[in-house]
């Protein structure tokens, strides 16, 4: 079998069950649990633009899930507008602020990046916890949005069972997924690459770093308010905790950097290994021991960083590498 | 035609004056040398010209076009490239896709890209090496990736800041002869040194800068003797009586 082939086929192969995987996986829960799953290696992925490739570490990712879950939710209980047009709408209110909140913060560098982006991100979401109308939109301040399920089908995004959100969910990992692995391969990539690691070297190489990094930034933002509106349409109910919270940010930036920043398999590897994690958790130890799957992660992300501080992607990918390594001699041999 | 003209270029940081009303041209294809004792304001200079920061008074231009206050990506990408005296290796990539970037100047295609950075590797001999990590280059070939990136870039006003600090005599035999065949390319060259042997064996033309301010030019041999740069480099006490 050619490498070319073997991994191709491995793709298919994965691709396949997991899209088969509701024929045979009737639990409500557990496909409840996949759906979270697949939903944060989502947001993970969407993240990496910027905090992979890019080489900064945004810790307010949190306000685009929000954008998007408000918007797309305020615009279909007011106006009748369904939620996939609120969710295009809301991911280019998104980019735009996210634009906006990287102008100032990219001139930043490593850890003031960081705090500058939560002070952005919890700055927003305490406004909104303090607004009842914005204008003649109603936001309804700390108690959020309840978006009555009166009609299911797929022109309303709202299902009566689990399995239309996971398709949902899961046609959009892959297409981010393959949206990163184009932009890796591209100008876009390299430029974000070169200017995350020696930003000079880079200007002196004809790269606009900060222009790089606000399209980086703008996609990034773009594509996470896509999962605050899948967020809303699934729980039907969302307030400023349940979508702008640092929590959110946080386990985005625990998933990428267990996992692996600035590859392609790093967040889904993440998302894999941590989200059992904290679901399991909460089953099992949800009242005896709240937030155990916290210090589990933190546990988890020190002992990553002192062995394999590329992630969890790195020895995964080195094996899987050796093996198509092997098909190929063995492919040589026979012929 | 000049490639690059510095008339009375000034740089001051605060009360400190780096460099002072400094002129000098570099014409069309000729290689220029800048030579100076640490802290003279070489790299400064250097700094001025590739838009890293302005200058404080005086204009540079680059052939013809006055680019004080131009930016870094934007000069390159009009064929202003340059090196780091410390290098800068995108580390964890490979040097294949180091060169890359710099291939990716003058093209928006990958394919393009990737055969542009494979013909400049292959000129500057680190083909074999294009799938090893820069970082885990040596010193050497780091300061060759310097000047194969910069190269990619299709300059033609190539700055050179130190690319030979740290060579052992043979890689410095090798670098002399590799920068003499970039200017048969067609790329002007200028570049500052510390190491004599090669600034005399590379240069049409040497300038020397001393405490910010110019104090001789001129051709290799008059430069090696003459009477400030001696005095510059070794002392009062050292000057021919």
């Amino acid at each position: 079998m050619s490498p070319f082939l073997a991994r191709n086929l491995s793709l298919v192969l994965v691709a396949a069950v997991a899209f088969g995987l509701p024929l045979v996986l009737r639990s409500p829960t557990y496909l409840h649990i996949l759906i979270l799953l697949y939903l944060y290696a989502y947001l993970t992925t969407s993240w990496n633009l910027v905090g992979g490739f890019a080489g900064v570490l945004p810790l307010g990712h949190a306000t685009f899930v929000g954008i998007g879950a408000y918007t797309s939710t305020v615009l279909s209980l007011q106006y009748g507008i369904s939620p996939w047009i609120g969710m295009l709408i809301g991911a280019l209110l998104s980019a735009l602020a996210g634009v906006i909140i990287g102008l100032p913060t990219f001139k930043m560098r490593g850890a003031y990046f960081a705090l500058a982006t939560i002070a952005f991100a919890e700055g927003i979401r305490v406004m909104l916890e303090n607004i009842e109308y914005l204008g003649p939109l109603r936001l309804n301040g700390p108690r959020g949005l309840q978006i009555p399920p009166l009609k299911t089908g797929m022109a309303h995004f709202m299902f009566a069972e689990k399995e239309p959100y996971y398709y949902i969910i899961l046609s959009l990992l892959t297409g981010v997924l393959a949206l990163t692995w184009f932009v890796s391969r591209s100008k876009l990539g390299y430029y974000l690459v070169a200017g995350g690691e020696e930003p000079e070297a880079a200007q002196a190489l004809g790269v606009n770093v900060a222009r790089a990094k606000l399209i980086a930034m703008a996609m990034s933002s773009f594509l996470t308010a896509f999962a605050g509106t899948f967020w809303a349409q699934f729980t039907l109910y969302i307030h400023p905790k349940s979508v702008m919270s640092l929590d959110i940010s946080f386990e985005i930036a625990f998933i990428a950097l267990i996992g692996g920043r600035g590859s392609i398999a790093g967040p889904v590897l993440g998302a894999l290994l941590l989200r059992p994690v904290s679901d399991f958790s909460r089953i099992y130890f949800g009242s005896t021991l709240p937030g155990l799957h916290l210090i589990i992660f933190g546990v988890v992300l020190i002992l990553v960083m002192l062995y394999q501080p590329r992630g969890l992607q790195e020895p995964l990918t080195r094996m899987y590498l050796r093996v198509l390594d092997r098909l190929k001699t063995r492919g040589e041999a026979a012929a | 035609m000049k490639m690059l003209e510095l008339k009375g270029v000034r740089k001051n940081f605060g009360g400190i004056r780096a460099v002072d009303s400094f002129s000098l041209d570099v014409a069309e294809g000729e290689i220029v040398g800048l030579i100076g004792p640490n802290g003279a304001g070489k790299s400064t200079l250097f700094n001025c010209v590739a838009g890293v920061f302005p200058p404080t008074a005086g204009e540079i231009l680059f052939r013809g076009t006055k680019i004080n206050n131009q930016k870094p990506w934007d000069l390159c990408r009009k064929g202003l490239a340059r090196t780091f005296q410390i290098v800068k290796p995108f580390a964890s990539r490979t040097v294949l896709y180091n060169v890359m970037v710099g291939a990716f100047a003058t093209t928006d295609k990958r394919a393009e890209a990737e055969q542009r950075a494979l013909e400049v590797l292959s000129r500057l001999h680190m083909e074999p090496q294009k799938n090893v990590r820069a970082g885990n280059l040596t010193i050497a070939d780091r300061k060759r990736l310097e000047i194969a990136r910069a190269l990619a870039t299709q300059p033609k006003l190539l700055l050179l800041d130190e690319v030979m600090a740290g060579l052992r005599p043979t890689e410095v035999d090798e670098m002399v002869a590799i920068i003499k065949r970039l200017r048969e390319g067609g790329v002007t060259i200028f570049v500052i040194e510390h190491i004599m042997r090669a600034i005399m064996a590379l240069s049409d033309r040497i300038a020397v800068l001393h405490f910010g301010a110019k104090i001789a030019e001129g051709p290799p041999q008059a430069i090696a003797h003459d009477e400030r740069v001696i005095k510059a480099y070794l002392g009062e006490d050292y000057g021919a009586p």
